[in-house]
Formats: structure tokens, C-alpha cells, sequence
């Protein structure tokens, strides 16, 4: 069945975005409805997890080239989020090294999210405008120093961000339904991204990275792009992280998150925007699985518990074991498209990688 | 004169670790195009193979209380085993895929290895003494000493970086293992067997990982999951600002970080000094702006395609 | 001593090869001609199982060696010098030859060997201890003719020795090519793009294009230009008003 309206076309155009946030509001209706409270920070950390694999996607699905650095602008969106949004009072004891406009004066957690993830961006730019001139594997190299030397920064910075202790009194803004909406911002900004003209231009470096600068694509540039708008949703994910704890510590944003967030998109696709959601989804159960798991559970009269770092040894077999069975991710980096289309055509459509 | 000695010793120390720890990345990198992200924790399970295995808080030595005639090949051994398993678990079964692929699986491997080792030996630092003696000072020249740890550290290198030299020039695997570095499907075509250069590749490396973690466990005296981790990251700037691929820019990429770091902690002012490592990764990306092909240029440095 | 029988290789969607069929006796040279693109360095590698067929078998002295190692086809005595040399640059000219030898232990014979190679090119032993990444292009293709040598092979397959390579030096690899076969009893398989020289050396003669052989036979035979001509362009010269591009 073809579209023959307008509309019909439109709505074919953005088919997979469609489709996945319906998808996605699906999961969070049925498991608000059913789960309790844990369950439903469960969920909201989920969907936190889930903006950030989108914000991989758009670097790493596009550019072709791994980043190990996304989880340094978590944080830095997370603590540019949580200097504006803080008690003035807690942040004179706590953070006291604030310019004085901060420490004088708070904004509303939306501005104040959308603003750290614009200083993440910022971060991104003007790192990855070194970075980006590395060949790939450097480049990816290169991603997880600036990672590490952001973590050993604000570790040491205690003036601005407590350091080694926990800077609380972070108002608790996050819940479902908002993290739900930055998904679904995330996931339209990543569509509309790689379906411009930058994306395109990105997407055929990834390629063959020789011919699209014959043909005229300034390869760096375009990584650098990408870099940044990505970075700009991670950054604003930290946010949000740091509403939905309430807390914040360096440790939190260190290998452990790169992983698992690095996990979702490749166990998804890596590059398809439908790989990000999926793999974000099947791993988010997976991990809450094995977490009950090391909690322990009753077989019969027995209980049986998994030691603990199960979850993390669990996660990285599944990982392995997906990148020599099926490279390419659940989604085999498709994007789930128009279904109602004479059937020789569908395959064709559905190879086509995004 | 004297402290400007006393810095150099420890410049020359600590790029020696790296030194080593990047050469055994460069290897695997020459031969398989691997950037392996588990090294690092195969220098931290050599390090933990000292102690008996247990979530207690205090260490037991194992290994560690050995004749150091033994104890040596005995961790060497662990490493190497544990590199082989690797290599036949992970990186043999991604043997065609790209490097990409491959550098996030060695970042699973080192990942499930980590939490491996917490689940063993539980997640919290511990001390270890093996010859603490070691780090008594001796005394280079009228009021020059230097801890007699550093000497064997630089001694060990070099003595590690000679017999590589030799094996890779003067012995037939040697120059296999070059060959199939430079060109790995002509190499296979005149009759070299990849498997065996991998594996040899992969335990020479693992043989390397292994001294990087006995003469760091003593140096620092502590056990922590993640000692390797930052080991390696340094290794990995190393490779990079040295030249992916030059066995040679690795030594020199080595020996500039650890330049680069102890200059900075002994001339920082001390309130700045807990941001060196900030600074040596802003040295570190102005390097590359300036060279981003690295400093030392090979002609493997090019990703198999 | 070769006989490859309906052979397809393919890359992902797009086939490289279809039902080639080749039949090399011991001690002849045989040529295959083709434009480029035909599958013709493809048809080497396949041979050397760098490429895994999808179809057809290669039979080499009654046992198959499709589908099995590269490194394996070597030690059974089939060598290849690729197109572009593929030349250890980092390694020194003796060092090249000596990887040559990897899978031989007869340490007399390897001598032996190492010897004529550099009797025959005498220049690969001033250059001994050079890096091959400093010899010209015409001595590194003697030096990669050499290095297939060391594995002493009963059969070589050479992959556009040609190219790049003045006029001179070209006359020069012929020779040796053929004083192989004439003092060695090598048997050789020859890949060119132009059919001229291969003509003169060859005892037999295939013309690959667009994957398949057009034509293949005795090089006696073949004398008369014309269906050569026409195989390899896909027309024939006398009716150029038919020409299609």
C-alpha cells in the first residue's frame, strides 16, 4: 500500500520516529501502571540511560568512530545543572568556589538543564576541534583521555564540585514522564541530525572517509558537528541524572556508565537510532534482572543469590558475545521503516542503513 | 646538578613503566590492529596473583611470598596464560572484524575482568609489601640518592627493550612477526602461520604486562582493581603521540609522558599539582593538534583496511 | 597440475568471478589476459585461498585447496607475487627473503636456494642489507619474484609483473620467468592486462573478462590475433562500426 496523500508520505518520511516513541510510551504506560516505586526509578533511570545512547548514536552511528569520552559531558551537564538548580545556602557550604552570580541566585531545572547541556556542548567543540583531526582508532584514544582527564579534574576541584565527596541537596525534578520527554527530544533531534544535509555529509565519511573528502566533505568538521550536538543531549541527560538522584559524585560518571551506555547502542546497532532505543530497552531489563539476581531469590526452599559484579560480568559476556555472533546489533543498524510496501521493496528498504 | 639528577631518575622511572606497558599495546596493535583496552587489567591480575585469592581486607601473599626466582616466572606465567585466553575467547573469534569492533571488545574484556576481580577480591584497595627493601635509597654520587627501586626499573627496561630488539631482528619469528605486522595477508601467502605470530604476539605481550606489574605493585605497594587502568591510559597516549604502530614511538611516547608528568608535578606549584594529569592531557592534545600523525611516523600506522 | 573447475567468488552482492575453468599442465607457462576489472588478480588470490570461492573447486596435484588457509596453499608449494609486490618495506632485502623460507626447515637446500636467487639478481645481493623499502620499483618486483622463489615452489602465479616497470626491466623479468620454467621446470601462471608479451611466453592462454573466461587455449593456436582481440574487448577489430563501449 502506497501513501497517496500528503500526509501519508509525511508520515512515511518519519515512520521509525513513529513508531519508536510509541514504542517507547508503551513500556513506560505499562510499567507505571504496574510497578511500584522502585520499579518506577527503575524506569526513570532507564530513560535517563536511554537519552544518552541516543546522544552516542548521534556521534558514533553517524561518524563511525567510537567515543569513550560521552560520559565526561554527562557530567559536566550534570554539575552545570546542579550549580544553577542548588539552594543558595547549600551551595555557600558546599561548593563555595562558585562565581557569585551562581552562588547569589537559582534557575528553574528546566533552563538550567537545557543550559548545562549547552556548556557540555561547548566542552565538546572545542575538545573535539583536536580530537576530530586524529585518524579513527586515535581519535577513539584520544576520547577516553579527555574522559579521564575531565574525571581527574573534577575530582580534584573540590571548590566547584565537592570532589572526592558527594555534593547534595540537588532538588529531585526527574520523573518519568520528564525523562520520558527528553527521549523523545533526543530521539527527534537525532533523526532530524541524520537525515540533514550534516548527517548525510558525516555518514558518508563513515563510509569511505577518502571519497567524501574528494567529494568535497570537510570530514572534520562535520565530526565536530556531531561531537557537539551530541555531547548537547548527553549534557543535558547529566541533568536530569543529577534531578533524578538528588546527589552527585565524581565516581559516578566513570567507567562503569561509559560501558554500560556504550553496551545499549552496540547490542542495539550502533548505527541506527532504532538500535539505541532497542538496545537501550532489552539491556535496561537485562541489567534489573541480574541486579534482583545479586539481591538474591527464592527457588523453592533455597535462595539463590549471584555474587555481586555479577550484573557488570553478565553485561560484558552479552557484549562479547554479540560482537562475534552479530556485529551489527539486534536492529542489524536498520531502522524499523514503512511496513505497507510490495514485499521486494520492504527488503530493500529495511537494509538501508541509517 | 644533584636535583636536576634526583628528576631525572624519577622522569626515567616512570617513563620506563609506560614505556613497557606501551610497548606491550604497540605489539598487539602492529600485528593484530588491536588496541588492546585489557591490558591494563592484565597488569592489574598480575598484580593481584601476589595475594590469596579472598574478599578479606587484609592480604595474604601467595605467589608474593615466593623465592623471587620463582615468584617471577610464576606471575609471568599468569599474565601470559590470561592473555592467551584472551586471545582464544575474544580477539581469535573477532579476528575479521574491524578495528572498532575489535577495541570494544577488548573494552568488554577489560570490563569483565575488572568486575571478576572485585567479585574474587572484593572491591576495596589493598596493601601489599613484596620487597619493601627496595625502595631504601642508595647512593648515585655525593648527596644524589635515589631509591634502589628506580635503578631496577630503568635496568629492567632496558634489558627488556634489548631482548625485544634482538628477538625481533635477529630470530626467524622475529622477522615473521615484523613482516606480518607490515603486511599480514603477504605474510600468510608466503607460508607464515597466523595463528602462531598472534599467539606469540599475544604472549610476549602478556610477558611485558607481567614485569609492568610486579615492578608497579612494589613501587606503589597497593592493589586496586583499577591500578591498570590508568597505567594504560598513559601507555595508550604513549602509542598515540609516539605514532600508532612504531614500536619505537611507543618507547618514545613513553618516556615523553613520563617526562612530561614528573616535570610538571616537581615544578607545578603545589596547590596546582593535584591537576597534573589535566595538564599532561592538555601537553598531550597540543602535541597532537600540532602532530597528529604522532612523533614518530611508520609506515604500519595505516588501519588495516 | 591446476585445475580450477567453475569457480565463483563473489564480494558481498556484487560476483567477482563465474564458472572460470582452468586447466595448468606441470612445467608450462600459462597466461591469463584480461582489461581491468576482469577477476583476474581475483582469480590468484582465490587460487592462493586469500578468497574463499562460493562455488567450484581448485584442485591442486589431485587435492582440493579451496576454502582452505592461505598459509597452507603456500607450504604445498603454490606462491604468489601479488599485484603491487606487497614488499616488507620495514624488513631489509635479506630479511624479505628470508620470510620466504617460513615454512621450510631444510637448512642446506635453503642455501642453496638463497644463493641462485641472488645469482639471478645479482643486485638483491649488493642491496642485502638495504631496506626493501628503498629498492626501485623493477628491483623490488625481483626481490618479491625472489621471495616466492625461497619458498621453492613447484608452482608460482604472478600477478601483473608489468606493471609500472620500463620497457627494459620488463624483458628482463621475462627472461627470468622463462629460464625458471626452462631450468627449474617451474610451472607459472601469469596474469596481464596487455596479451602481446603474455603471447610470447605463454604455452597456454585464457582471456578473462567481465568474470568469465571468453576464451582459452594453446597459445600456438591462438596466434591469429583476431578472436583474442575480439574476447578480450568483446567485439571483434574488423567491425569497428559495431563498437560499443
Amino acid at each position: 500500500m502506497e501513501p497517496k496523500s500528503p500526509l501519508g508520505h509525511m508520515v512515511r518520511e518519519v515512520w521509525p520516529l513513529i513508531i519508536l516513541s510509541v514504542g517507547l510510551l508503551l513500556v513506560v504506560v505499562v510499567i507505571q501502571s504496574f510497578g511500584d516505586r522502585i520499579v518506577s526509578q527503575s524506569l526513570t533511570e532507564g530513560l535517563i540511560r536511554l537519552v544518552v545512547v541516543i546522544g552516542l548514536y548521534i556521534f558514533i552511528g553517524n561518524s563511525g568512530l567510537i567515543s569513550f569520552g560521552h560520559i565526561g559531558f554527562m557530567m559536566i551537564g550534570a554539575y552545570a545543572t546542579a550549580w544553577q538548580t542548588m539552594d543558595p545556602m547549600t551551595k555557600d557550604i558546599f561548593i563555595p568556589g562558585l562565581p557569585a552570580y551562581l552562588l547569589a541566585n537559582s534557575h528553574h531545572w528546566l533552563i538550567a538543564t537545557i543550559i548545562g547541556g549547552l556548556i557540555a556542548a561547548i566542552a565538546a567543540c572545542i575538545s573535539g576541534l583536536a580530537m576530530m583531526r586524529l585518524s579513527g582508532i586515535a581519535a577513539s584514544i584520544g576520547t577516553f583521555a579527555l574522559f579521564m582527564s575531565f574525571y581527574s579534574l573534577y575530582l580534584q576541584w573540590s571548590t566547584w564540585t565537592a570532589g572526592q565527596s558527594s555534593l547534595v541537596g540537588i532538588p529531585v525534578t526527574t520523573t518519568p514522564w520528564v525523562a520520558f520527554w527528553f527521549c523523545i527530544v533526543a530521539m527527534i533531534g537525532a533523526f532530524v541530525y541524520s537525515r540533514s544535509k550534516f548527517g548525510l555529509a558525516l555518514r558518508a565519511s563513515r563510509e569511505d572517509e577518502v571519497a567524501a573528502k574528494a567529494a568535497g566533505v570537510n570530514v572534520t568538521g562535520e565530526r565536530v558537528i556531531s561531537f557537539t550536538l551530541s555531547a548537547f543531549f548527553v549534557g543535558m541527560a547529566g541533568g536530569l541524572y543529577g534531578h533524578f538522584l538528588g546527589l552527585l559524585t565524581v565516581d559516578t560518571f566513570y567507567l562503569p556508565m561509559t560501558f554500560i551506555t556504550l553496551s545499549m547502542l552496540v547490542v542495539g546497532g550502533m548505527q541506527s537510532l532504532s538500535g539505541a532505543v532497542v538496545g537501550t530497552i532489552v539491556l535496561s531489563f537485562v541489567i534489573e534482572l541480574l541486579r534482583k539476581a545479586e539481591k538474591g531469590f527464592s527457588l523453592g526452599e533455597t535462595s539463590i543469590s549471584l555474587p555481586a559484579s555479577s550484573a557488570e560480568v553478565g553485561l560484558g559476556i552479552i557484549l562479547l558475545l554479540i560482537l562475534i555472533f552479530r556485529p551489527s546489533g539486534f536492529t542489524r543498524n536498520s531502522e524499523i521503516y514503512w511496513p505497507f510496501k510490495p514485499k521486494v521493496a520492504v527488503t530493500e528498504v529495511t537494509h538501508r542503513q541509517s | 646538578m644533584a636535583f636536576a639528577l634526583q628528576v631525572l631518575m624519577n622522569a626515567l622511572s616512570l617513563g620506563s613503566l609506560y614505556a613497557l606497558a606501551a610497548l606491550g599495546i604497540g605489539l598487539l596493535f602492529g600485528v593484530l590492529k588491536l588496541i588492546n583496552f585489557a591490558h591494563g587489567d592484565f597488569i592489574t591480575v598480575g598484580a593481584y596473583a601476589l595475594i590469596v585469592p579472598s574478599a578479606a581486607t587484609q592480604a595474604t601473599l601467595l605467589i608474593g611470598d615466593f623465592h623471587p626466582l620463582i615468584l617471577i616466572p610464576c606471575i609471568v606465567v599468569v599474565v601470559v596464560i590470561l592473555a592467551l585466553i584472551a586471545e582464544f575467547l575474544v580477539f581469535r573469534p573477532l579476528r575479521n572484524a574491524s578495528p572498532a569492533t575489535l577495541m570494544i571488545g577488548s573494552f568488554a574484556l577489560g570490563f569483565v575482568i575488572q568486575n571478576i576481580l572485585i567479585m574474587i577480591y572484593g572491591g576495596r584497595p589493598k596493601a601489599v609489601g613484596i620487597w619493601s627493601d627496595l625502595s631504601l635509597g642508595v647512593e648515585l654520587m655525593p648527596g644524589v640518592e635515589v631509591p634502589k627501586l628506580q635503578l631496577i626499573i630503568i635496568g629492567v627496561t632496558l634489558v627488556l627493550m634489548v631482548v625485544l630488539v634482538l628477538f625481533l631482528t635477529k630470530t626467524k619469528y622475529g622477522v615473521h612477526m615484523r613482516a606480518a605486522a607490515e603486511d599480514f595477508r603477504m605474510a600468510r601467502m608466503l607460508g607464515i602461520e597466523a595463528n602462531r605470530v598472534i599467539m606469540l604476539a599475544v604472549a610476549i605481550s602478556g610477558m611485558l604486562a607481567a614485569a609492568v606489574s610486579m615492578l608497579f605493585v612494589v613501587q606503589t605497594g597497593i592493589l586496586d582493581f583499577r591500578m591498570g587502568v590508568s597505567l594504560m591510559l598513559f601507555a595508550f597516549i604513549a602509542t598515540v603521540i609516539g605514532g600508532m604502530g612504531s614500536l619505537v614511538g611507543a618507547v618514545v611516547g613513553g618516556f615523553a609522558v613520563g617526562a612530561v608528568s614528573i616535570l610538571l608535578q616537581t615544578f607545578l606549584p603545589s596547590e596546582m599539582r593535584v591537576f597534573r594529569d589535566v595538564f599532561v592531557f592538555a601537553i598531550v592534545i597540543f602535541i597532537l593538534l600540532v602532530r597528529p600523525q604522532g612523533l614518530v611516523m611508520s609506515r604500519a600506522s595505516r588501519e588495516r583496511v | 597440475m591446476l585445475e580450477v573447475k567453475d569457480l565463483e567468488v563473489r564480494y558481498g552482492r556484487l560476483t567477482a568471478l563465474r564458472g572460470v575453468d582452468l586447466s595448468i599442465r606441470e612445467g608450462e607457462i600459462a597466461c591469463i589476459v584480461g582489461p581491468n576489472g576482469a577477476g583476474k588478480s581475483t582469480t590468484l588470490l582465490a587460487i592462493s585461498s586469500v578468497l574463499t570461492p562460493t562455488a567450484g573447486s581448485i584442485i591442486f596435484d589431485g587435492t582440493p585447496i579451496h576454502g582452505t588457509r592461505p598459509e597452507e596453499v603456500a607450504r604445498m608449494g603454490i606462491s604468489q607475487v601479488p599485484e603491487g609486490r606487497h614488499i616488507f618495506t620495514s624488513l631489509s632485502v635479506e630479511e624479505n627473503l628470508q620470510v620466504g623460507t617460513a615454512t621450510r626447515s631444510d637448512k642446506a637446500e635453503m642455501k642453496r636456494d638463497y644463493d641462485r636467487v641472488l645469482e639471478t639478481f645479482p643486485i638483491l645481493g649488493e642491496r642485502r642489507k638495504q631496506s626493501a623499502g628503498k629498492l626501485s620499483g623493477g628491483e623490488q618486483q625481483m626481490l618479491a619474484i625472489g621471495r616466492a622463489l625461497m619458498t621453492n615452489p613447484r608452482f608460482m602465479t604472478i600477478d601483473e609483473p608489468s606493471l609500472g616497470l620500463a620497457p627494459k626491466i620488463v624483458d628482463r623479468v621475462y627472461e627470468v620467468l622463462i629460464d625458471l620454467r626452462e631450468k627449474r621446470g617451474l610451472t607459472l601462471l601469469i596474469v596481464e592486462q596487455s596479451s602481446e608479451r603474455a603471447l610470447k611466453a605463454a604455452d597456454s592462454l585464457y582471456v578473462l573478462r567481465n568474470g568469465s573466461i571468453q576464451l582459452g587455449g594453446k597459445a600456438a593456436d591462438l596466434q591469429d590475433g583476431k578472436a583474442v582481440h575480439k574476447a578480450y574487448f568483446g567485439f571483434s577489430d574488423d567491425h569497428e562500426g559495431e563498437v560499443m563501449i
